[in-house]
């Protein structure tokens, strides 16, 4: 469903703007951080993404097709990001405890904190997937977009995310026992 | 019934498990291969009660098939709580900098041109400005209106200072301004451009060509009134 020409968004409202880059900054943030794997490389790519967003904002979708848009654009972003560092290695970003909101209102501060470790470490070793089953599980198990969604945004059929996405998560359960995790 | 093995060759319960491996290894093939298959269906409660009793069954008895399992339960539910992630506190201002704000500073500077472009007298300034480097243009000195080297030879011309000199002096320098006239016609030949910067040197022919009309233009309006001035003043 199209955005209405009323909607104070796409008219450039600052106020709109802000409670939009408020909403979602936290997710392109989470999909940036996830492929750099590096938190000032994830800030920069994150306003990069949300400077596009605003040179296009009479493009953007409705509100079922607003986050697969934002994500796609956060993907190629990284993705563009990731070729220019190829020449320098990705460097492990120390502990990314604290970085996750981990949704969880029935925990209290010490399961909320053992949460975030363990969040930390299902991030260290999805760096270690093969990058498809990656990219599947970021987009799919952590971002929550559907099958549809993640083949246009991939470039593959179908088929392949529906097949791959189990085998993508069993891998990780794979290497999470193989740090202990599950024991 | 329990209480006692009824046949003492009978194996202990870790050789009965590892028996049971060797029997399914040369039967059906791997239970765990199995439960691996299974194990997204397990965790998402996707498969039916038989199906899910058998693997419990599985589980009950091994022990790196437990592990996979839990592993696999932590991480579905772990995984969708790492769709956000905190960028820190100032984030959003920054990106309002640099979106909202650079865009209005851009606007402003747009506003201040178009202002300059509506100034009521634009035309005439512009006009007074492009003329002035249109002359200012013309007046530059270019490379090709210097004085050509062979007519720096013609001006040097050693004729009249030969005359009071005798046949020998004057067919030596003779000799001499003809050997000067052919070095700098091969100089010239040597200087002749060609590609890229023949483009420039036809440019800067142009330039001058059009310089040398504009000034003969303003040198005739200046005979022409000076033709004219006299009249009026000559009863
Ligand atoms: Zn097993």
């Amino acid at each position: 469903m199209p955005t209405s020409l009323q909607d104070p968004l796409r008219n450039g409202d600052p106020l709109a703007w802000e409670a939009f880059v408020r909403a979602y900054q936290g997710r392109v943030y989470g999909l940036a951080y996830h492929y750099t794997t590096q938190a000032e490389d994830a800030r920069d790519l994150t306003q990069d993404v949300f400077v596009r967003i605003y040179q296009n904002l009479a493009m953007l979708p409705g509100e079922e097709g607003r986050l697969p848009w934002i994500l796609r654009i956060t993907r190629n972003a990284c993705i563009d990001h990731l070729r220019r560092r190829k020449a320098r290695p990705p460097l492990w970003d120390g502990p990314a405890e604290e970085l996750f909101h981990l949704r969880s209102p029935e925990l209290n501060p010490e399961e909320a904190h053992l949460e975030q470790v363990r969040a930390a470490r299902v991030h260290q070793a999805l760096q270690e997937l093969t990058y498809l089953n990656r990219e599947i599980l970021l987009l799919k198990e952590i971002q929550g977009l559907k099958v549809e969604a993640i083949a246009e945004i991939l470039e593959v059929p179908v088929g392949t995310v529906k097949s791959r996405s189990n085998r993508a998560r069993l891998e990780l359960a794979q290497k999470l026992t193989a740090i202990g995790m599950g024991a | 019934m329990h209480d006692a093995p009824l046949n003492p060759y009978l194996p202990d319960p870790p050789v009965a498990l590892d028996l049971t491996r060797a029997i399914l290894a040369r039967t059906s093939g791997s239970p765990c291969l199995r439960v691996q298959d299974l194990a997204c269906h397990f965790v998402d409660g996707e498969l039916e009660a038989t199906q899910e009793r058998l693997v419990r069954g599985h589980l009950d008895h091994c022990e790196d098939c437990a592990h996979l399992m839990k592993a696999l339960a932590l991480a579905t539910t772990l995984l969708p709580r790492m769709a956000e992630a905190d960028p820190g506190p100032w984030f959003t201002a920054r990106v309002m900098r640099a979106t909202v704000h650079a865009t209005r500073r851009s606007h402003e500077w747009r506003a201040t041109w178009m202002q300059l472009l509506h100034r009521p007298r634009i035309a005439l300034e512009a006009a007074y400005l492009g003329t002035a480097v249109s002359l200012l243009g013309l007046s530059l000195p270019m490379p090709e209106s210097l004085p050509a080297p062979r007519a720096l030879v013609r001006t040097l011309s050693p004729e009249p200072l030969l005359v009071p000199l005798k046949a020998p002096a004057q067919r030596m320098l003779g000799q001499l301004v003809a050997a000067e006239k052919r070095t700098v016609a091969s100089v010239q030949r040597g200087l002749k451009l060609d590609g890229a910067a023949a483009e420039g040197a036809t440019s800067a022919g142009w330039w001058q060509r059009g310089s040398v009309r504009v000034r003969g233009w303003l040198r005739g309006l200046k005979g022409m009134s000076e033709e004219k001035a006299p009249t009026p003043a000559n009863p």
